[in-house]
């Protein structure tokens, strides 16, 4: 269940600014921005948390890469948009990412344990799968700066290593549980 | 004098420098083939760190920032798989020949 209501809070929060089915948002360069560096904060607070949580080693270092990962990143957009002068904007996807990562951690919350790492991986694959749908077909088609372009462009290799990531530890980890796709 | 020194050159065991450009979360190239003594130098070119290490950790470059190199020198003949301890999808391969 909560990787489904990811993957539609971000199709939703995405579509919601689509004028038809086939055209991308409209977002700004400064929006563009923002839906970065919130996608990746989203993320690194998830591992930090799950990092209290979770008990096997795999898990823990998936939470390590997450946290390296993605702040690696952040610091690399926040140079560029220093360098363009580019200073980012907060926009109803940026918002809907951030009510939707409330609610994945409130669901997160009550858990432990294997429990708590299963769901926790599953999160992972519906968030990086998102993200990685929201990098080709709405970031990258809307951004006008080459080089915001390609710094785009640039991390979503580091996306789907982490969706592929995710998905071996979940099989490592078992049956899928009951709530999840 | 310069006749003694090209056969030594000729016996072929000088020591070669290979690199491996880990770029776009993979190994470039994937697999390398290598003779024993040779120095192997991985560069992260990517945003995100790596490392280059062999399998139970016999060896590992260590984390490897952006523009970071790292070296290896195999001393014994035979296949070497190794991946990165960050994402451990990413894989590689050392085939190292006596010469």
């Amino acid at each position: 269940m909560l990787p489904i209501a990811v993957t539609l809070a971000l199709t939703v929060a995405l579509q919601a600014q689509t004028p038809a089915p086939a055209a991308a948002p409209d977002l700004s360069d400064p929006e563009v921005a923002h839906v970065a560096w919130t996608a990746n904060s989203i993320d690194i607070d998830m591992a930090k948390f799950a990092q209290t949580r979770a008990h096997k080693a795999a898990v823990k270092q998936f939470a390590q890469t997450m946290i390296t990962d993605h702040t690696a990143v952040n610091e690399q957009a926040a140079a560029l948009a220093k360098k363009l002068g580019v200073t980012p904007a907060d926009n109803a996807v940026s918002q809907s990412l951030q009510n939707d990562a409330k609610q994945a951690r409130a669901s997160l919350e009550p858990l432990h344990g294997a429990a708590f790492e299963r769901a926790y991986i599953d999160r992972e694959v519906a968030y990086h799968q998102a993200v990685l749908d929201a990098i080709d077909k709405v970031l990258v088609p809307t951004t006008e700066n080459a080089e915001l372009r390609k710094l785009l462009t640039d991390v979503r290799p580091a996306i789907a290593t982490h969706l592929e990531h995710a998905k071996q530890l979940r099989s490592q980890l078992g049956a899928p549980s009951r709530t999840s796709k | 004098m310069i006749v003694w020194l090209l056969l030594l050159a000729g016996l072929g065991s000088t020591p070669k420098s290979h690199t491996v450009e880990i770029r776009g979360m993979e190994f470039h190239p994937a697999v390398l083939t290598v003779a024993v003594g040779d120095t192997i130098v991985w560069i992260n070119r990517d945003i995100v760190p790596h490392t280059a290490t062999g399998m139970r950790r016999k060896w590992d470059s260590g984390q490897l920032q952006q523009g970071d190199s790292g070296r290896y020198v195999p001393s014994r003949v035979g296949r070497v798989p190794y991946t990165c301890t960050l994402h451990p999808t990413m894989k590689g391969m050392l085939i190292v020949r006596k010469e």
